[in-house]
């Protein structure tokens, strides 16, 4: 199947064009973040904890920042992290994966074990370990949600090569006398990457929700504007006593609503590459 | 029975290895760190140097870190369970820990039993009725419910059912400072403090199983077997209970086995956000307050305890299903 007529199969199922809409919507937000902010999300332009009104459309926060603003900005930081984070671990988790898988041996037993140590630790705490030890940040983010993101990928790539590896056209290829290096750029990784593109969207979602974890819990930089970093402060300044709903309920409906839209984008481009791969999951 | 055995042996021996490595990066993390370990020890650079040394040596940092010290701490932690003074509790802690647990049994636990029976139930229904309108909407709603993170579902709760409508307490796990004329009292206390926490969590392990049932159903269903009962005439209700949802329920044990360790861990966020004081609010306040020997420790036991919860879970497992030959492993 082109490239095309994938994009196009994919957008012309319900889950794909929903997913792909929302994405859109947001994705203008980050990139119009700063022409369409009503305020500097950093500036204080209003009464501390003000509700909403035609000044401040969303209110504001414990400092008067504007909140509708922060949203706006932190629409970039959070999709972010989520696809820089997203993409390398696709990216690590494929060439773990295809090493495994191609080289087999005492190779694949050890890549194939240290992908298994890593699917049976717990991540958040993890995660917290290793940010404690390198200092809240956006490289710190990123860097652990990679580290506990790549091992499904990895796994899912390895059962990929190895089905592959054994179907008869490989098999002619090999008996042709073509070498490892051609079978593995020739034949194997344009078979997967179809299903390699349908991991990396799906995994943006799970970044960024591991991300506004992190971040809610105090591990990103304080001074950034993301969902979780609104969160974060909104927890920890007594939006609650406040009954700020302004500030609690925006930035959670943002994440969800993004992660559910790489969700079904996901969902339907794995349903269009590969209709038996979603039962496998 | 000699494969199961090779296959325990062999699984065994592969999470003694993990466990090692595991407790070798908690022995390195620290010392790789920027800064002497003593920093960690002494934040004030006010502390007189000799001080420092004689601080040093009582905790043997002053020896060469490999052998000496890293077999010491080897020693430590295998033989005596020791993994040092909590900075915070000035306790030792593995009794930190201990004494938080019953929190997190009682939070993580009640929320699995409840997220795992009405996950494969439901899982059952929407494989069922795959391909109907029911399907979809169950498919779409476990979306939904998964794209949420779990903090904000309970801030969400804690927003509207606490402060605006004083439903339920703020956070804790009982009323401080409270006395309970019988034991109902106590239980009916400890359920209002649950309830909120629970009703966070819930959904999320309860999406999660029911797309793993889900599809897992799916996939069973169109094996022989089940076209075999098919033909022979049995009802639909009967095959998929009796028949495919058995069959199916394998990996969602799979599941279920890693979520029970991750009950050591308790809910790091929901614990947070509930101030509910278990062990994932016990790390989550480790983390703030830098207490590095206690953020380790719990580390490595709710590693060990995954390892072994997994492990138990995959030794059932074969012994389930004959398909896991034993030279898989």
């Amino acid at each position: 199947m082109g490239f095309l007529t994938t994009i196009i199969e994919v957008l012309r199922r319900p889950w794909g064009l929903i997913g792909f809409i929302i994405l859109m919507f947001f994705v203008s937000i980050a990139i119009l973040a700063p022409y369409i902010s009503p305020y500097n999300p950093w500036k204080i332009t209003g009464r501390p904890f003000s509700k909403p009104s035609p000044d401040h459309l969303l209110g504001t926060n414990d400092m008067g920042q504007d909140l509708l603003s922060e949203l706006l900005y932190g629409a970039r930081l959070s999709l972010m992290i989520g696809v820089v984070a997203a993409v390398a671990s696709t990216i690590i988790g494929t060439v773990v994966g295809l090493l495994a898988g191609f080289l087999g041996g005492v190779f694949d037993r050890t890549l194939t074990g240290i992908t298994d140590v890593f699917l049976l630790l717990p991540a958040l705490p993890l995660m917290l370990v290793l940010s404690v030890f390198m200092g809240p940040g956006f490289f710190t983010i990123v860097l652990v949600i990679t580290v506990m993101s790549w091992p499904p990928v990895a796994r899912m790539v390895r059962a990929q090569v190895l089905s592959i590896k054994n179907r008869l056209y490989v098999e002619a290829s090999r008996a042709l006398g073509a070498g490892g290096l051609h079978i593995m750029f020739r034949h194997v990784l344009p078979n997967i990457a179809p299903v390699m593109v349908a991991i990396a969207v799906l995994m943006v979602g799970e970044a960024m929700i591991a991300e506004a974890s992190l971040s809610f819990l105090g591990l990103g930089d304080p001074t950034k504007k993301s969902w979780g970093i609104m969160l974060h402060w909104a927890f920890r300044t007594g939006a609650f006593s406040f009954g700020a709903w302004w500030w609690i309920v925006p930035p959670g409906l943002c994440i969800a609503l993004v992660v559910f839209g790489f969700a079904s984008l996901g969902y339907a481009i794995e349903e269009v590459i590969n209709p038996r791969l979603r039962a496998g999951r | 029975m000699t494969g199961v055995l090779r296959l325990i042996i062999v699984k065994l021996s592969y999470r003694i290895i993990i466990l090692f490595i595991i407790l070798t990066l908690i022995f390195l993390i620290p010392r790789l760190a920027p800064g002497l370990p003593i920093d960690y020890l002494v934040e004030d650079p006010r502390v007189p140097p000799e001080i420092r040394s004689e601080l040093m040596a009582k905790f043997g940092l002053d020896k060469p870190i490999f052998p000496d010290q890293y077999l010491d701490f080897l020693e430590r932690t295998i033989l005596h369970l020791d993994f040092g003074y909590s900075f915070m509790y000035q306790e030792s802690v593995f009794k930190v820990i201990a004494e938080r647990i019953t929190w997190s049994i009682l939070l993580v636990g009640s929320a699995l039993a409840i997220s795992f029976i009405l996950g494969t139930c439901l899982g059952i229904f929407a494989a069922w009725r795959r391909g109907k309108i029911t399907d979809y909407s169950v498919v779409f709603s476990v979306l939904f419910v998964r794209s949420m993170p779990v903090f904000w579902t309970g801030m969400i709760l804690l927003l509207f059912l606490s402060y605006y409508y004083n439903i339920f307490p703020t956070g804790g796990a009982i009323q401080p400072g409270a006395k309970y004329d019988s034991f109902l009292d106590y239980a009916y206390d400890v359920l209002r403090h649950l309830a909120l926490p629970l009703m966070a969590i819930i959904p999320f392990f309860t999406a999660k199983y029911l797309m793993v049932m889900r599809n897992s159903m799916v996939d069973v269903v169109t094996e022989d077997y089940i076209v075999t009962a098919k033909a022979k005439g049995l009802s639909d209700r009967k095959i998929m209970f009796e028949h495919a949802a058995r069959n199916a329920l394998l990996p969602v044990i799979t599941m279920l086995a890693i979520d029970i360790g991750s009950i050591m861990g308790g809910a790091v966020v929901t614990e947070t956000v509930f101030s509910y004081p278990g062990v994932g609010l016990l790390i989550y306040s480790a983390v703030m307050n830098h207490d590095y020997p206690l953020i380790l420790g719990a580390f490595f036991i709710i590693s060990a305890v995954t390892l072994i919860t997994t492990f138990i879970a995959e030794i059932l497992y074969t012994m389930l299903d004959p398909r896991v030959k034993a030279h898989e492993a």
